[in-house]
């Protein structure tokens, strides 16, 4: 007898899957019991822990103190600028990353989805990938190189004659935007080549016929029918590009400082801040969320589907 | 008690309900050990749903399926002596041909060399011992067809269920594969249900056929049962071409019934139905069974017409010829295509066997 | 579109490609700089920073730390992905949106956030920082990816092949292991090579769920504060060639779904 076969013709097997499977209700709970699991134990357990947490007074509990329930961390963030200033910092830099890397990616997208053959798009698309599945540190660290002091940028410049003094590009606003750009633009990218390579060619002809300009065809027809695109695009963006923290850390500066930043001051530098750093992650999480939501609303888009 | 045993399937009054919609309506249904039984309809008729509930993938509301004496309604698939042939086939494209048509062996216990030697038997009795090794993205789609018959009746089954295993074939192909499936039902021996909308396939295969509409049957019978004396409108419609003559009941003379058509009077057959006078009745005449002369033939129903139109059909030729003094009464009729060059007038006279103007029920 | 705009638009894309592949190259070219010095000009080349980066042994075990996690996550991920695709995906039950976007969200919430959580959820639980919490870590941010491409991939799988697979005897679950585990192979493939580079190039979580033993990019990120070394560059460079490869073999394999069967 074969394996399976021998299997199904197990006395205990038998015994056991007719239990499992006795009615559809019965098979259907079984099949669920592993998902629902993990997804209110794993994906949500850590999320309601850490805004619980962010309402106690102290943890880890420690010997001998009992927390209490507190809005002292919530009301910190609202009175100092040391935090308030990284916050809007962090939201203002993930927008302006956002809308810089929409208006690189969207070209390199069309002319990916448009005008590459169809049978060379895949080569294409691949020589894009290649560098985004390097990790986060090892691309930020090319970053460092690349616009050092005496980086390929500088030394470029310099023997071009059009610089005496490297420009200190690193340790700023710039370079953090280099980096994070460099490290999100795959997940613009991808969203927009899967909408415009959708999108029919004879649209365009159906609207050039009827006497559409370039400037028209694009802003009434490849524009509104991208718009799938773009809003999946910048979402992934915008929550990916709050979230780095070692990109900060390593590109940016005193004067760009970000809220990752921030909230890992609590866990790493002084101690035992927990429900702080838990309290301001909440923060940043209502908020990122809150800006995609509002976003993707006025894109016309309920949040479904939204990994699509 | 007569035919009682040799009765496999007992489908008892059965029905299904998908939301407001009734799919199946109290069908009731015999089926003898070794027919070559058709259901055939329109899409949504009910057939395929039938099917599904005969292989256990739907559960009927109402009614029990008895399968060999045993009440298999609430059976799932896999515990039914029942196989079934796919409409794509199905074919599991990770496994070779052989590997297919073992996996229904494998998983009844049997051993390896037993399971070796039934796929072996049936892939020689199939044509396909040189496909064994391939998977199923290598076959024609004739082949693909064998391939899923094989894995159906390796198991053996009580009864063999077959959702429209043509469409997916070329017309030419169709064709050749219809005698093959009949030739191998009847070498078999097994018992067939197959599923269509396509009368041509119902008519060419069937011990019998069912015509389903909106969940229930039309009319059971044989193919010349069905396509000669069909009983309603639907089937004389849905099997072939044919010209239906409205009229009023003159009278029964004999076996025969007088019709007034628009003042003519033509005679037909209820065939068993016997219509009461001054009813007015649909009768169904086939376009094969109109006979054209360039004469007035000494015969009954002779009617003289004009030739409307004249369409060439290769071997045959379709006229439409019109009668009596009404626009609307036309009749259309084949002819071959030689006969048909020989009537150079447009004036002719048709006429026809009272017992192929079947006199419909409804 | 005028041949301006697509000249334009090719140049562009060129550009992008320059923009994506300079910096590596950069990186790659310092690795043999026979210097300590980070930066140009080079003047002379060597292959000494690799011998050392091969003979570290510290690199070596902490290479090996990471792959191991990398591997233990990739194999949790698949299983867990693949039972909520195969709960998710073909049935139909009351809030079965909100239960998908759930499924979804470590995917989607900024690193930093989803790394504290989950740190402060592993106190909770009773893991010490290390080796299980970064698995636990990985696997949650990984499984919404297994979960999205075995849906995908599944969604293709004509209902009849496990009708059929019924019919000739299997229960629901010999149906599952012969007829849909392996229709979802290729899906599988990607989708687990994907969550080792992702296990494998992650930072956030690895670094806050970490105890005193460091993943390969803890390791890097801790060499780079204290300095830039070409050492680093040699480190790097293996490690870009590596994820290079098993990339472009899962984007293969990802790649066959696209094809029939």
């Amino acid at each position: 007898m074969t394996f399976w076969g021998a299997l199904l013709h197990n006395g205990t097997y038998q015994a056991v899957a007719s239990a499992l499977f006795k009615t559809q209700r019965r098979q259907f709970l079984i099949l669920a019991s592993l998902p629902l699991f993990w997804i209110f134990f794993a994906n949500l357990g850590p999320i309601v822990e850490m805004f619980w947490i962010g309402f106690l007074d102290s943890y880890p509990p420690k010997v001998g103190h009992e927390p209490q329930f507190t809005l002292a961390n919530w009301a910190a963030f609202f009175q100092d600028q040391v935090f308030i200033v990284p916050f809007f910092r962090t939201l203002a830099f993930s927008f302006i990353f956002t809308a810089i890397t929409l208006l690189i990616t969207y070209p390199v997208a069309y002319f990916l989805a448009k005008h590459v053959k169809r049978k060379n798009q895949l080569l294409f698309l691949l020589l894009l990938l290649i560098p985004f599945w390097v990790g986060e540190i090892v691309r930020t660290y090319a970053i460092m190189i690349l616009l050092g002091n005496n980086g390929a940028v500088n030394l470029a410049l310099k023997s071009l004659g059009l610089i005496e003094r490297p420009i200190p590009f690193m340790y700023t606003g710039f370079s953090l935007g280099v980096g994070i750009i460099y490290l999100t633009a795959l997940y613009m990218l991808l969203p927009l080549y899967s909408a415009l390579e959708k999108l029919p060619d004879n649209y365009l002809e159906a609207a050039a016929d009827l006497g559409a300009g370039a400037w028209t065809r694009f802003r009434r027809i490849t524009l509104p029918l991208s718009k799938e695109g773009i809003a999946s695009g910048c979402t992934l963006v915008f929550l990916i590009s709050t979230g780095y923290y070692a990109t900060p850390v390593l590109l940016g500066g005193p004067r760009s400082t970000v809220f990752a930043e921030t909230i890992a001051g609590f866990f790493h530098v002084a101690g035992d801040q927990w429900p702080m750093g838990a309290a301001f992650s909440s923060i940043m999480l209502i908020a990122t969320l809150g800006v995609t939501g509002l976003f993707l609303k006025l894109m016309g888009r309920d949040g479904k589907g939204m990994m699509r | 008690m007569t035919g009682e045993k040799d009765t496999i399937v007992h489908i008892d009054n059965i029905t299904k309900r998908f939301g407001n919609v009734v799919a199946v309506d109290r069908l009731d249904m015999k089926i003898v050990a070794g027919e070559f039984v058709t259901f055939l309809g329109p899409s949504g008729c009910g057939k395929s749903t039938t099917l599904r509930m005969l292989g256990g993938f739907e559960t009927p509301d109402e009614g029990r399926i008895v399968l060999d004496g045993v009440d298999v309604t609430r059976q799932p698939p896999n515990r039914r002596d029942v196989n079934m042939v796919f409409q794509d086939y199905a074919l599991f494209p990770h496994m070779s041909v052989g590997q297919n048509v073992s996996f229904g062996l494998e998983l009844k216990g049997q051993s390896r060399p037993e399971i070796e030697r039934r796929m072996t038997e049936l892939l020689d009795f199939l044509q396909l011992s040189g496909f064994r090794d391939r998977t199923p993205d290598q076959l024609s789609g004739g082949q693909r067809q064998r391939v899923a018959l094989a894995r159906a009746l390796a198991p053996d089954p009580k009864l063999l269920l077959l959702d429209e295993p043509l469409g997916a074939l070329d017309a030419k192909l169709r064709g050749q594969v219809q005698i093959e499936l009949k030739d191998i039902q009847k070498r078999t021996g097994k018992t067939f249900f197959f599923v269509t909308h396509d009368q041509e396939e119902a008519l060419t295969m069937s011990d019998r056929i069912v015509v389903m509409n909106a969940g229930r049957v039309e009319q059971a019978g044989t193919p010349e049962d069905l396509y000669f004396r069909p009983e309603s409108r639907f089937v004389a419609e849905f099997i072939g071409e044919t010209n239906l003559i409205n009229g009023t009941v003159r009278g029964i003379d004999d076996d025969r019934v007088v019709i007034d058509w628009n003042g003519l009077d033509i005679r037909g057959s209820g065939h068993g139905h016997r219509p009461g006078e001054g009813d007015n009745v649909t009768a169904s005449l086939r376009l094969e069974n109109v006979v054209c002369h360039p004469k007035k033939p000494s015969r009954e129903n002779a009617i003289e017409g004009r030739i409307v139109s004249k369409l060439f059909k290769g071997s045959r030729t379709s006229l439409d010829i019109r009668v009596g003094e009404k626009e609307d009464t036309v009749i259309r009729a084949y002819m071959d295509a030689g006969n048909a060059a020989q009537i150079s007038d447009d004036q002719l006279w048709i006429s026809w066997e009272p017992e192929r103007l079947t006199v419909l029920r409804d | 579109m005028t041949r301006n705009t697509r000249i334009l638009m090719s140049v562009i894309y060129w550009a992008f490609i320059v923009y994506l592949f300079v910096p590596l190259a950069l990186m790659v070219t310092m690795g043999f700089k026979d210097s300590k010095f980070i930066g140009f000009p080079i003047r002379s080349w060597t292959l000494d920073w690799y011998t050392a980066v091969i003979q570290d042994t510290e690199v070596l075990s902490v290479f090996g730390y990471s792959m191991t996690i990398a591997i233990s996550t990739t194999i949790l991920s698949l299983i867990i992905g693949t039972w909520i695709a195969v709960f998710l995906g073909p049935n139909k039950f009351r809030g079965k949106a909100i239960i998908f976007a759930l499924a979804c969200l470590p995917a989607v919430i900024p690193g930093i956030i989803s790394a504290i959580a989950l740190r402060i959820f592993a106190r909770l639980i009773d893991i010490e920082p290390g080796m299980f919490a970064i698995i636990l870590g990985h696997t949650v941010h990984n499984v919404p990816f297994v979960a999205l491409v075995v849906m995908a991939r599944l969604s293709t799988q004509p209902k009849s092949h496990i009708e059929a697979a019924r019919d000739l005897g299997a229960d629901s679950i010999v149906a599952f292991f012969r007829v849909t585990l392996p229709y979802l192979k290729p899906a599988l493939i990607g989708a687990g090579i994907f969550c080792m580079l992702l296990s494998f190039d992650d930072f956030v979580r690895a670094f806050f769920l970490g105890g005193y033993q460091p993943t390969l990019p803890v390791l890097i990120f801790a060499k780079l504060r204290s300095g830039m070394s070409p050492e680093i560059n040699a480190i790097s460079t293996i490690v870009l060639i590596m994820t290079a490869i098993l990339g472009l073999w899962a984007e293969r394999s990802m790649r066959r779904l696209n094809k029939g069967s």
